[in-house]
């Protein structure tokens, strides 16, 4: 019986921490359609891009660790800032529709550079903390958790307050919620639309690095990253499209949801139900809740 | 005119037009004195949202162009000027509808429109102070989500968050729109007061005919994008034609405006 409690425990944490996982993927989509109000297909390209590159400097230059990184944050600014001003501003008075078509775009035109750039083959990626339970807790615990999982759960919350301080605190972040609420009215008031766009098309872009990382050292650099950022899908359904606490706990959720469902439910279904449970769970929140757990309510005077 | 300085906006024979194709404005020009109300006055679609635009330059954002004629601020064509750049120079509009940022509190919302300023936490503050002895009524609601406030306040937000960047000129649109006539004359006394105290010359959109002149030095009445009347606001409030099309007042007594407009067609076909 205590052994059954202690193996839930274990799948419940694990998932969780897998979460966080999703939930950083999820961060880089929140930031974006915070400004743009536009889902950015690209951000599983921009995840992909930007690991890659971190591998191709470390691996391929051999930069040591840290400066690697940096390398790779620039570049992803580099992009934010080539984004902005090759994509986003000629579409400045288009409709949200054609920015989101040209977010898919933008998504291969990076899956292709990063490709050509660095080579096709998959790269190990080692973050110097292994992928296996950690033994303290094994032994006191009983809990065999992944030490990347924790370290993932770790990065994530540091993310995530660094990203709360800075959009309440500064006055780029009053600027983004501002945008964020209404973009005519703030650029009536002398908000630059384009610094704004910049500030977060470089914080998505160096998101998604910190997400590469942990997908990268857990499943390998590779083309796969792409479809995986698929999975913030239902994540932001659940959490709310326009909030930085949705994204995180709606990954939670789907971390540990997906996990129990896979070894409680799975057997029935011949297993591999991680891969399509999520996006059940996402349909159900669509019927009855679409704005999702903490997504801002329109809020409409009548 | 010898002395072009004393005008701090002068708008010369502008033509505007959307998509390169809807005619807009036919030709408006107006003059804004320094430290002085001007009104701009006229029905839905006459273009009074469209010249205010083309003067803070956020035409280029819903693909409109001054395809003609030229405005001159503070003694300076506003050419080839951003929006952002505008505000820095000292020109600011209140956008029709108050576009208040809805979830950001009271007192967010009014630093916000300090952004373009570089300004320290403690300037932010003493500005802030200052701007809440004109909106005492916002610094009891300062903690408020902005969304929650009534149309009122919401209006007073986007007139203090205007304030915040320090206008030399305020374009207000509409700033009455959908309220009622004891907040409509607290919106007016506020304004007045800016103009006064502050200094700031303004030009304001309004459909508010009587109110709008009697806050005012100045008035224009444009309709289908011209300019078809203009004079000192006095004048224009003892001017029969203004007074049965707009106030709708004449001397037979109260008078629609197709009965107006009915009238004067027979007028013309006699002549």
């Amino acid at each position: 019986m205590v052994d059954e409690l202690l193996f839930f425990m274990e799948v419940v944490v694990g998932g969780l921490l897998a979460g966080t996982m999703y939930s950083l993927v999820a961060l880089g989509f929140v930031l974006i359609f915070k400004a743009s109000a536009t889902f950015n297909f690209s951000q599983g390209a921009m995840v992909f891009f930007s690991v890659l590159a971190f591998c191709g400097f470390m691996q391929d230059f051999n930069i040591p660790f840290v400066l690697a990184f940096i390398l790779a944050a620039l570049l992803m600014v580099v992009v934010g800032l080539c984004t902005e001003r090759f994509v986003l501003r000629p579409l400045m008075n288009a409709s949200e529709d054609t920015v989101l078509m040209a977010t898919i775009g933008l998504g291969y035109v990076l899956e292709g550079l990063a490709q050509a750039a660095w080579g096709v083959e998959v790269r190990r990626l080692d973050l110097g903390i292994g992928d296996f339970p950690v033994p303290w807790i094994a032994d006191n615990l009983k809990l065999f958790i992944s030490a990347l999982d924790i370290f993932a759960g770790l990065v994530a919350a540091l993310m995530i307050i660094g990203l709360f301080l800075l959009f309440k605190y500064t006055k780029i972040g009053l600027g983004l919620r501002a945008v964020a609420d209404d973009a005519g009215a703030a650029s009536s008031i002398g908000i630059p639309l384009k610094h704004i766009m910049l500030l977060v098309w470089s914080a998505a872009g160096v998101v998604a690095l910190v997400a590469g990382c942990m997908w990268g050292a857990r499943a390998g650099v590779q083309f796969a990253l792409v479809d995986l950022a698929l999975k913030a899908l239902p994540v932001l359904i659940i959490g709310g499209f326009s909030s930085i606490p949705g994204a995180i706990i709606g990954g939670l959720i789907i971390g540990a949801t997906e996990k129990v469902l896979e070894v409680y439910i799975g057997p029935f279904f011949g297993g591999a139900i991680e891969g399509w449970a999520p996006y059940v769970l996402a349909i159900f929140f669509l019927l009855y809740r679409p704005e999702g757990l903490f997504g801002e309510k329109i809020i409409r005077r009548v | 005119m010898s002395n072009s300085s004393a005008n701090i906006l002068d708008i010369k024979n502008i033509e505007v037009r959307y998509d390169d194709v809807i005619l807009a404005l036919h030709d408006v020009s107006l003059k804004v004195p320094k430290g002085k109300v001007v009104a701009l006055l006229g029905a839905n679609g006459a273009g009074k949202s469209t010249t205010l635009k083309a003067v803070s330059t956020m035409l280029a954002s819903e693909r409109g162009k001054v395809t003609n004629g030229s405005i001159e601020y503070d003694g300076n064509s506003i050419n080839k000027q951003t929006p952002s750049q505008m505000v820095g120079l000292g020109m600011v509009q209140v956008l029709e509808g108050r576009r208040c940022f809805g979830h950001l509190t009271v007192e967010e919302n009014i630093i916000s429109g300090a952004y373009s300023r570089k300004l320290s936490k403690g300037d932010i503050n003493q500005e802030l102070e200052k701007i809440y002895t004109y909106f005492i009524r916002l610094k009891e609601r300062r903690k408020s989500q902005a969304a929650f406030t009534s149309g009122g306040e919401q209006q007073m937000i986007a007139v203090a968050r205007a304030m915040m960047a320090k206008p030399k000129m305020l374009l207000l649109d509409e700033p009455t729109m959908g309220l009622a006539p004891q907040l409509v004359a607290e919106i007016f006394n506020i304004v007045k007061e800016l103009n006064t105290k502050e200094g700031v010359s303004i030009l304001l959109a309004e459909q508010n005919t009587n109110v709008a002149l009697k806050n005012s030095d100045y008035g224009y009445i444009i309709e289908t994008g011209r300019v078809m009347l203009d004079g000192t606001a006095q004048s224009l409030l003892n001017d029969d034609k203004v007074k049965e099309l707009y106030l709708g007042i004449s001397k037979k007594g109260r008078k629609n405006f197709r009965d107006v407009l009915k009238e004067e067609s027979l007028t013309k076909r006699s002549n």
